[in-house]
């Protein structure tokens, strides 16, 4: 995609994004009923779940992206790894900031060893890696290939670690949306879930598509024949 | 035939330069001897039974000895430059790889001895278990260690941050070899049948063959310039 | 035989290194690279190599393509720079046969012995690098580039920190290097000394080139003359 292009994709997603999610913020403060057993704190749920899944997203973009780099040494690839890992690293830090927020009321602790959240903890400390070593080669192209080689071992690791942190016993709320005879979530919470994850998902593919084309055009050179120390 | 002959050259060419660096393994040796008595000392064995925190102990410095190890391996191929010459032969990226990660886990191997019993001398873990289960355990799970520190190692080394890197790069991913290691080593150490041991083992190595064949696929990607 | 690069382009990162660099070089005949630091010199030696990835252009060993991912084509590429590359815990003989094997070969005692003794570095085999001077390591590193018996050798300051004993053994060591069917490209910023041995040199200035002549009929001074004067030089000249 043209940078120019994305950039007004990325500013009509994220537009949509926002709406949507200040119509959440609205549809969670006044519209969806409390849930009995936890209280108003399970309203938290309906940030938490979205940016778990948007950062899900986000890191298998930016692993998928950075493998793709390493194949093919297309620049543009590199860009959108480096577009989907910020956004990754965002979402993936609201879901852990939220994630904690709700157990300690829920469960009495801050953290628990759920599979999940310590799969997610680990992805974010590999992409906080993928940006220190993107930061700290000199020559910006070993940079780009190291921080490639980061995030597809990272990527090929998930496995083990769902099996390992597994082993932990599980005290997440089981799944409640998807199950083969129909949600058992309240009609109106599921709806709220619902615009949350999409509002969630525009607005990270809005600013994924922004990021890409800010990325694409700062490592543009300047024409030949400008000045030294002319380019942005 | 080839490869095997270079992976034996580079992790030879290696050992004989650690052999004649003097201070290195005398180093490593006191190292792994006080982590085990710093973490002896900082528990209250009066309310932790020794047994079960002596397989997580181990695991840790284990883990510790092996980053360590792994940080210092490519700044002596960088400082004179060998490396570039490395490079310009025409060997597999692929057996220098295996031959750095093989010199390595012979010395990590030390290492664990020596950690095995420093840890179960400060906790005074008696009747450790049976020697040959925990070498079992202890074999796939160095492998990996030494896999992926060798590999990250080499992508710290390009880095100005160098060995404060390694640790952020490489922790997250040996989670699973210290949590299945610890998990194999404590049944062990309480003299569990096998049976019940051979589901992390079985796990380890299949870390340690993942991590084997993941770094000599991707390093080429971090070798050259 | 011939090396050619033909518009060569490397980028660090928002540097342009190399900026459409064409040179080439002649079996039988030294080919200097001259410049200011930071003109390219190492650069356009590592492109020329294989050693770095190429942004543009491409290199052409006898008309054919080469690439420095090629291990066939890696196994006749030789290089001596100004940092030895050589293990210091490790003898002179432990590492050249170190490196022989990486290059395939078992390194026969009299292979190694010839190689030592062309840099007339017979007497080194046994000692450690460390505890070697600059002049004996750099003989030493000569030798392991002879060892293969690479068709392109890159020197790249090769002179820097010998002493006038040192560079007088290396100087001859490298007349000796260029006659038969080596093609060598020397970097360096000794300039006097360069034209003294290269049968043709260029003069690399931000990345391009600014003049490329035979070695003879130049003195330092007018070749230097070009490190700077960028306005002075004709188009034709710069064009080279």
């Amino acid at each position: 995609m043209k940078p120019k292009s994305a950039g007004t994709a990325g500013c009509v997603l994220a537009a949509a994004g926002v709406a949507t999610i200040l119509v959440v913020h609205w549809m969670v403060a006044f519209w969806v009923p409390t849930e009995a057993s936890m209280g108003v704190v399970q309203r938290i749920f309906y940030v938490h779940v979205p940016a778990a899944w948007t950062s899900f997203l986000a890191f298998g973009l930016a692993a998928l992206a950075s493998a793709a780099y390493l194949w093919l040494e297309d620049e543009r690839a590199d860009a959108a790894a480096v577009a989907a890992a910020e956004g990754g690293l965002v979402f993936g830090a609201l879901m852990l900031t939220s994630g904690p927020l709700w157990a300690k009321i829920a469960w009495g602790t801050y953290w628990e060893w759920d599979p999940r959240l310590t799969l997610t903890l680990l992805l974010w400390f590999t992409y906080l890696g993928y940006f220190l070593v993107r930061g700290s080669v000199s020559d910006p192209r070993k940079g780009r290939r190291l921080a490639a080689v980061v995030a597809v071992a990272g990527a090929l690791n998930i496995p083990l670690i769902h099996v390992s942190v597994s082993w932990f016993r599980s005290i997440h709320p089981d799944a409640v949306v998807i199950k083969p005879d129909g949600p058992t979530l309240h009609p109106d919470m599921l709806a709220t879930l619902l615009v949350s994850l999409a509002g969630f998902t525009l607005l990270f593919l809005g600013l994924f598509c922004l990021r890409y084309s800010v990325e694409v055009m700062s490592r543009r050179r300047p024409p030949a024949g400008a000045p030294p120390g002319a380019s942005s | 035939m080839r490869e095997l002959r270079w992976i034996w050259l580079f992790a030879a060419k290696d050992l004989r330069t650690e052999l004649r660096s003097g201070g290195r393994l005398p180093a490593m040796a006191a190292f792994v001897v006080l982590a085990g008595f710093l973490f002896a000392v900082s528990l209250d064995r009066t309310q932790i039974p020794s047994r079960s925190v002596a397989a997580g102990l181990l695991w840790l410095v284990v883990l510790f000895a092996a980053i360590a190890g792994a940080g210092r391996t490519f700044d002596l191929e960088d400082r004179h430059g060998a490396f570039r010459h490395v490079l310009l032969a025409p060997v597999s990226r692929r057996a220098v790889f295996l031959g750095k990660t093989a010199a390595n886990l012979v010395l990590l191997w030390l290492a664990t001895a020596l950690a095995f019993v420093a840890v179960t001398a400060f906790l005074g873990v008696r009747s450790p278990g049976a020697l040959v289960a925990h070498g079992a355990v202890l074999l796939p799970g160095t492998v990996g260690l030494a896999a992926v520190g060798t590999f990250f190692g080499r992508v710290s080394s390009h880095s100005s941050l160098g060995d404060t890197l390694l640790p952020v790069l490489a922790l997250p991913l040996l989670v699973p070899v210290v949590f299945f290691g610890a998990t194999a080593t404590a049944r062990v150490f309480l003299d569990r049948p096998w049976p019940e041991v051979a589901g992390p083992v079985r796990l380890l190595w299949a870390f340690a063959l993942g991590a084997l064949a993941a770094g000599a696929v991707l390093f080429r990607h971090t070798a050259e310039d | 035989m011939t090396l050619e690069g033909r518009d060569l382009v490397c980028d660090y990162g928002p540097t342009r290194a190399l900026d459409g660099v064409s040179a080439s070089a002649q079996a039988g005949a030294i080919l200097a690279v001259f410049g200011p630091n930071g003109a390219g010199k190492t650069t356009l030696l590592k492109a020329l190599s294989g050693e770095r990835r190429l942004d543009g252009g491409r290199v052409l060993f006898d008309g054919v393509p080469v690439s420095g991912t090629d291990p066939a084509w890696r196994a006749r590429v030789g290089v001596v720079s100004h940092r030895t590359g050589l293990y210091e815990k490790l003898t002179v003989e432990e590492n050249l046969r170190f490196f022989a094997g990486l290059h395939g070969q078992r390194a026969a005692d009299d292979a190694l012995r010839t190689a030592l003794n062309r840099v007339g570095a017979s007497a080194l085999a046994a000692a450690r690098v460390g505890e070697l001077s600059r002049g004996q390591r750099q003989r030493a590193a000569l030798a392991r580039t002879l060892l293969h018996d690479p068709e392109v050798v890159f020197l790249d300051e090769p002179f820097t920190g010998l002493d006038p004993d040192g560079a007088a053994l290396l100087e001859a060591a490298l007349a000796e290097l260029s006659t038969g069917k080596r093609i060598v490209v020397l970097a360096t910023h000794d300039v006097a000394r360069g034209l003294r041995l290269a049968d043709r040199f260029l003069v690399l200035r931000c990345g391009r080139v600014a003049l490329e002549d035979a070695a003879v009929g130049h003195q330092a001074p007018d070749v230097t003359a070009a490190f700077d004067a960028t306005a002075a030089l004709a188009p034709a000249e710069v064009a080279g």
